[in-house]
């Protein structure tokens, strides 16, 4: 204890008087009485195999480890959850009859739904008949037909997708020197992508932006060099692509055959969210600028996300799944504490005022404070667009630490600044 | 086509046959009873599981058609039960009309669409003509992503109606009737093609197409019968679905299992009768639709193809040719 002063013997103090609190608040989960009675069985359709179940898969994980941590905190209204899961097999044709199966025969309590559009659509009809709250994941624009009070989204994107998805991009590329004048857009004809192009388009006329390409290819595209060469003949400051997983890798690849070289190049490239992806491309993801949900970074750390992936990953890493978990995990744990958060506050399981709770109030999640509009979208919308910087072969360590996807939009949650020019792995 | 030609039919099932009149009037009975019997269950998950075996038997009769009657294999079903999806949401969206009539609807742009293939490809045989029919999936489906009127690639959402019609308690229960009507409509017509001239001369050329031509059967015409009456069936068994999931899209209504399953459901029943696709629909649909609520896996396909394989080796007539072959 040498040299120990006045102020740091104090300082011992407070900690020894802290120490068992600090203790009793960790073994609060111990000690929560266990849940006891019928569970609350909480269903959902899930993308286990097929082309979603890259995504589908770790969103099942996520279900299950938020269903434990519950539990370990005593339960849901003193009972125990659990989570009833049906594969869909990435097919929507199937998703009526799991929701109904769900709701008919097994009599879950609460629904939520598995991921992305084509899954969270057709469950719409069931669920409203039932009069159900449904939460789902990662779907764009779904209730815009439908218009249903009691549907709330876990998708970054707002319920105003055409003012500001691409806004994120459009400000950190106007804020370049010297200022682009003209944009390219490459986009997947798909719903999401057709949204996303819509808006980059809108903000670009409105940014006084030149569009010298634009062009969306079907989803049976293979060979992508003709895209690149013809956005190179182009000659745009800017290059605006949304594309899913193998068009991303498809376009990569071509931009850094092609050897390419654009002031900024990005956009909603869904690819490098996934693990495998981001070892695959490597230094070709350097200065790429990608819409992203989460970024590992230290201004973007609410309280559970860092417990989540270490809870996460070695589940993943034993089932096959996607190793870091960066991209969906976050989101299907806030879906799950959304519904959760609710059914606390109201103390009873009524759909109607498990609605109308949910439109007043804030939910506190792993992304961060959530509240809903009238149309179930988040009132303010969170696209975070980031940049992949200094990446060097093809480790996974190096995507774990900060620095490595740096945060450029939104200006609250920036960790870093934007490099140019976009050269796809060219030194 | 002369009696003379075909004397071993009319001794043989002459004393024990229903008449197509009896045989329509037992299948709306059927129906009927078997909406009852749903109805009495109360139970929305029976009403679309029900629904999705009555749209696989409405499909695997419409293909039995022209794939067991005649003898033509068609690799397209599931081009023409989308043609009919995407005719419902385009009517629909057109004109604001409900479903029945987007289902009539269908069923002409079905049977348009089976003519002017048939015109088309009736004139290659075996595998050609099958490859024909494969390609028309995926000439149709590139049709249908570029149209953005139905939503193209992006998927077109098919809102149901707030009102529920008389005398049903849900929109689920209203379309497994529909499904259960055009179940009974489905297999009536294929018994009466069947057991009809059309149905023998169909027999004809399956059996050799060479000698039934010589024969006097009119070949061609024939053929272009059954398969505008294959096509506007299988439309009409893909009409519903826009309503059953609210939401298409072309990789879902262009999807690989309708193509599969409209094969495989005759070949494991049988399809030199009207029974055998009925067999075979109900006996694979009820299982995929265990499989997906009970294994929850990948296993539909893989249920197909092993039941598939079993019935060839074993059964190559089908669960029908078994029961005949017995007697």
């Amino acid at each position: 204890m040498e040299g120990l002063s006045r102020r740091g013997l104090g300082r011992a103090a407070l900690a020894a008087a802290m120490l068992p609190a600090a203790a009793r608040a960790q073994s609060t989960a111990a000690n929560a009485p266990a849940p006891a009675g019928e569970p609350i069985r909480i269903g959902c359709s899930m993308s286990l195999s097929g082309g979603l179940a890259g995504n589908g898969r770790p969103a099942a994980i996520t279900h299950r480890i938020w269903a434990e941590d519950v539990n370990a905190r005593g339960g849901l209204l003193g009972r125990p959850v659990q989570v009833v899961v049906y594969d869909d097999q990435s097919s929507g044709a199937n998703v009526p009859g799991i929701y109904t199966k769900l709701l008919d025969v097994d009599k879950v309590d609460l629904v939520v739904s598995g991921y992305a559009t084509a899954i969270i659509a057709p469950a719409m009809p069931v669920v409203m008949q039932r009069n159900k709250v449904f939460v789902s994941l990662l779907g764009s624009g779904v209730n815009t037909d439908f218009r249903y009070d009691r549907y709330f989204s876990i998708s970054p994107t707002g319920g105003r997708i055409k003012e500001t998805f691409a806004k994120g991009f459009l400000d950190v590329a106007m804020a370049m020197e010297p200022k682009p004048r003209s944009i390219a857009l490459v986009n997947l004809d798909s719903d999401f992508h057709q949204r996303a192009a819509e808006s980059a388009r809108f903000l670009a006329r409105q940014h006084g932006l030149r569009v010298v390409y634009d062009r969306a290819y079907p989803p049976s595209t293979v060979d992508f060099s003709p895209i690149i060469r013809a956005v190179q003949a182009a000659r745009p400051d800017l290059v605006f692509v949304g594309s899913y997983p193998p068009d991303t890798a498809g376009l990569l690849r071509a931009a850094s055959e092609l050897r390419v070289n654009f002031p900024m190049m990005g956009g909603p490239m869904i690819g490098p969210h996934i693990t495998a992806q981001k070892l695959q491309l490597g230094p070709i993801l350097n200065n790429l600028v990608v819409w992203d949900v989460y970024a590992p970074e230290p201004t973007l750390q609410f309280p559970g996300m860092q417990a989540l992936l270490e809870r996460y990953q070695p589940i993943a890493a034993r089932e096959g799944a996607d190793a870091l978990g960066h991209y969906v995990p976050p989101l299907a744990y806030a879906q799950m504490q959304v519904l959760e958060q609710a059914v606390r506050r109201v103390g009873s399981l009524d759909q109607a005022a498990l609605a109308a709770d949910l439109h007043a109030h804030r939910s506190d999640t792993v992304i961060g404070p959530l509240e809903f509009d009238a149309m179930g979208e988040w009132t303010e919308e969170r696209n975070l667009y980031t940049q992949y910087q200094g990446i060097q072969g093809n480790g996974i360590e190096q995507f774990r630490r900060a620095g490595t996807q740096v945060i450029l939009y939104p200006p609250r949650y920036r960790s870093g600044e934007l490099r140019k020019p976009y050269t796809a792995g060219a030194a | 086509m002369s009696g003379a030609t075909l004397p071993a039919a009319a001794p043989l099932a002459a004393p024990r046959r229903m008449g197509h009149g009896a045989f329509w009037l037992a299948s709306a009975l059927a129906a009927l009873a078997l909406v009852a019997a749903l109805r009495a269950l109360g139970s929305e998950y029976a009403y679309f599981a029900a629904t999705f075996v009555l749209q696989y038997v409405v499909l695997a009769t419409a293909w039995n058609i022209l794939g067991g009657y005649a003898g033509y294999v068609n690799f397209g079903a599931a081009a023409f039960f989308a043609a009919g999806a995407y005719t419902t949401v385009a009517v629909g969206k057109a004109f604001g009309l409900p479903l029945l009539p987007c289902i009539a609807a269908a069923a002409l742009v079905g049977g348009a669409l089976g003519l002017g293939t048939g015109v088309l490809t009736l004139r290659l045989r075996g595998a050609y003509f099958a490859i024909a029919t494969l390609c028309l999936s995926v000439v149709l489906q590139t049709l249908v992503v570029n149209w953005d009127f139905v939503g193209g690639s992006r998927g077109a959402y098919v809102v149901r109606p707030r009102e529920v019609p008389w005398p049903f308690d849900s929109y689920g229960g209203f379309l497994c009737a529909v499904m259960v009507g055009l179940a009974a409509g489905a297999v009536a017509i294929a018994r009466t093609v069947e057991k009809s001239r059309l149905g023998l001369g169909l027999a004809a050329l399956r059996d050799d197409e060479a000698a039934a031509e010589a024969a006097g059967v009119p070949t061609l015409r024939l053929k272009l019968v059954a398969t505008t009456i294959s096509g506007a069936m299988m439309a009409v068994a893909g009409a519903p679905l826009p309503y059953l999931g609210s939401y298409i899209e072309p990789n879902s209504a262009f999807g690989l299992a309708y193509g599969v399953n409209a094969i495989a459901m005759p070949l494991i029943g049988g399809t030199s009768s009207w029974a055998g696709p009925l067999v075979g629909a109900v006996l694979l649909a009820s299982l995929q639709q265990a499989a997906t609520v009970t294994i929850s896996s990948a296993a539909n396909l893989l249920i197909v193809g092993v039941v598939l394989v079993v019935f060839v080796c074993a059964a190559p007539h089908g669960i029908v040719g078994l029961f005949r072959g017995q007697r």
